[in-house]
């Protein structure tokens, strides 16, 4: 028991703060007594485009404990991708066994229980926060999470024909009235999309549709198609929430880290 | 010696690439003969102010350090500075006593204590010598850097934020930034104590000020002089110049430091 307590405490541990960051943010509606209107319209860019550009969290999609929330929950797509599916994701005979070998205790070869990168996926799950920064040609996304980015480029590039592989794999966004459409390959194999251990394999083409559909609320519809591991291709929704007068707090997963030689079962 | 090439292989390995990545950067003044002009004067934003943005390398080797001022040093290439970065100082940097202690007992040691070897962050402003590539993305009120090096990012705010009185130290501390005529000057403080500055293991302390001032003089040029007020460390605030080049069409491919990470164990020191 002590040593599932071991595992959960290196994926989620976030630092402590000497000071929060809590200069306001610019531009934001607020109503008469001045708390933010987060169901204001969406912002827009010079060029006429919704513009994603803010600190965003997971929607909070999981009841509080009884003896209170913690300071930066987890989502309950942050431990399955799919909560809401009915009979779960349609995962190839393979992949199903995999899963369950990675959750199998101890579960010591998940990625970010060895502060590797958490792929496109955890990106929005993750508990600590994220930011947009989104330019013409160009959305950054920034995540605490080992302060690490995600290029999306939306300057008419086509995906290139044999990328590296990599955890982010490489994304073009185009816009489709006020949807960033983004598509997205060249993952690097052996990805985890949650801690269920659902796989991603270097075969995975994936889709974005991002839609602010007001100023509080980043919709992300994922397409995953990655014949590898799933027999069709599968839709889910996420809700990032926008967090206000903050700003990112680099979480280093390496740092102290003290965890990992106790990861054995016995 | 295997250990030392131990070491060195860890901090500055770079990815191999299935594809490398070509895409024509948008927007490059060109001579008649078709090529980059990288003489050409820099772009500006859509306020007025110069562009920053681009992709940017450090490695240029073997250039002399040539005084640009009295006392301000290129380093020239960042092999130099990466090793130190003091290097076109006379007399190098101005190290307390014990950060001498320190740099000599670390370089013994061939670094083995030294952050990157263990993949952790580089940190502010040794960042900007590493010899992988960065990108700086400018945009009204913000300026990211995007280091391939972990596929980290660094932000500074050019919103006009005053620095917090007790940030969370981190490893880029928290910097803002103001415009002096075409040079953004930018302040850092709030750094994490404990930081190396370059492989020597120059010491980096709590109470670290930091000044950077970026000006891109041509389209193909960045130069960032680096003024680190560090009295924990160092006798008397010091300065160095560094330059950045450009680099065309491609793109940053991020490299995991700790992914497949075999090297660790090795790292015996002697």
């Amino acid at each position: 028991m002590t040593k599932s307590v071991i595992l959960l405490v290196v994926a989620i541990a976030v630092p402590l703060s000497a000071q929060w960051l809590n200069y306001p943010t610019a531009g934001m509606p607020r109503t008469a007594d001045g708390k933010p209107n987060l169901s204001a319209p969406a912002p827009r860019t010079a060029d006429g485009k919704p513009d994603f550009s803010a600190v965003w969290e997971m929607e909070h999609t999981r009841p509080c404990p009884p003896n209170g929330c913690d300071d930066t929950p987890s989502s309950q797509e942050f431990l399955n991708l799919a909560p809401r599916m009915k009979d779960g994701l349609p995962l190839q005979p393979w992949a199903a066994e995999l899963s369950k070998a990675r959750t199998a205790p101890p579960k010591t070869d998940e990625p970010i229980t060895n502060c590797l990168p958490v792929g496109i996926f955890e990106l929005y799950t993750h508990a600590t926060l994220r930011k947009i920064v989104q330019t013409p040609g160009l959305l950054v996304i920034l995540a605490e999470y080992n302060a690490s980015y995600r290029q999306i480029f939306t300057d008419g590039r086509p995906l290139p024909v044999d990328p590296n592989p990599a955890w982010n794999g490489y994304s073009t966004g185009k816009w489709d009235g006020d949807t960033l459409v983004v598509q997205t390959a060249g993952f690097r194999d052996g990805i985890w999309l949650d801690t269920s251990g659902h796989p991603l394999t270097d075969a995975a083409k994936v889709t974005e549709r991002f839609r602010r559909v007001n100023y509080g609320r980043l919709e992300i519809e994922i397409t995953v198609d990655d014949p590898k591991a799933y027999t069709k291709p599968w839709t889910i929704t996420l809700n990032e929430m926008l967090a206000p007068d903050t700003d990112l707090l680099d979480y280093i997963c390496l740092e102290n880290e003290k965890d990992r030689a106790h990861m054995v079962l016995k | 010696m295997m250990k030392r090439i131990a070491v060195a292989v860890i901090a500055i390995c770079a990815p191999l690439g299935a594809q490398w990545l070509d895409y024509p950067t948008a927007g490059v003044p060109k001579t008649p003969a078709g090529k980059p002009n990288l003489q050409a004067p820099a772009p500006r934003t859509a306020d007025g102010k110069p562009d920053l943005s681009g992709i940017w390398d450090n490695n240029r080797r073997g250039t002399a350090p040539v005084p640009i001022a009295e006392g301000v040093f290129p380093l020239g290439a960042s092999s130099v500075g990466w090793v130190d970065f003091g290097a076109g100082l006379p007399g190098g940097l101005p190290y307390q006593p014990w950060a001498a202690a320190a740099v000599k007992q670390r370089k013994a040691a061939f670094g083995k204590d030294d952050p990157t070897s263990h993949c952790l962050p580089l940190g502010v402003p040794r960042l900007l010598v590493d010899p992988e590539y960065r990108k700086i993305v400018q945009v009204p009120g913000l300026l990211v850097i995007l280091n391939e090096r972990d596929a980290g990012y660094r932000q500074i705010f050019t919103d006009g934020r005053p620095l917090p009185v007790d940030p969370q130290p981190s490893w880029n501390g928290y910097s803002s930034g103001k415009w002096e005529g075409d040079t953004l000057v930018v302040q850092t403080n709030g750094l994490h104590d404990g930081m190396w500055l370059d492989r020597s293991g120059s010491p980096i302390t709590d109470s670290a000020k930091l000044t950077e001032r970026f000006r891109r003089p041509n389209y193909g040029t960045l130069e960032i002089e680096v003024t680190m007020d560090d009295p924990k460390a160092y006798t008397k605030p010091w300065t160095v110049k560094l330059n950045e080049f450009i680099v065309l069409n491609t793109e940053l491919m991020d490299y995991i430091c700790n992914e497949n990470e075999k090297d660790t164990t090795h790292l015996v020191g002697k």
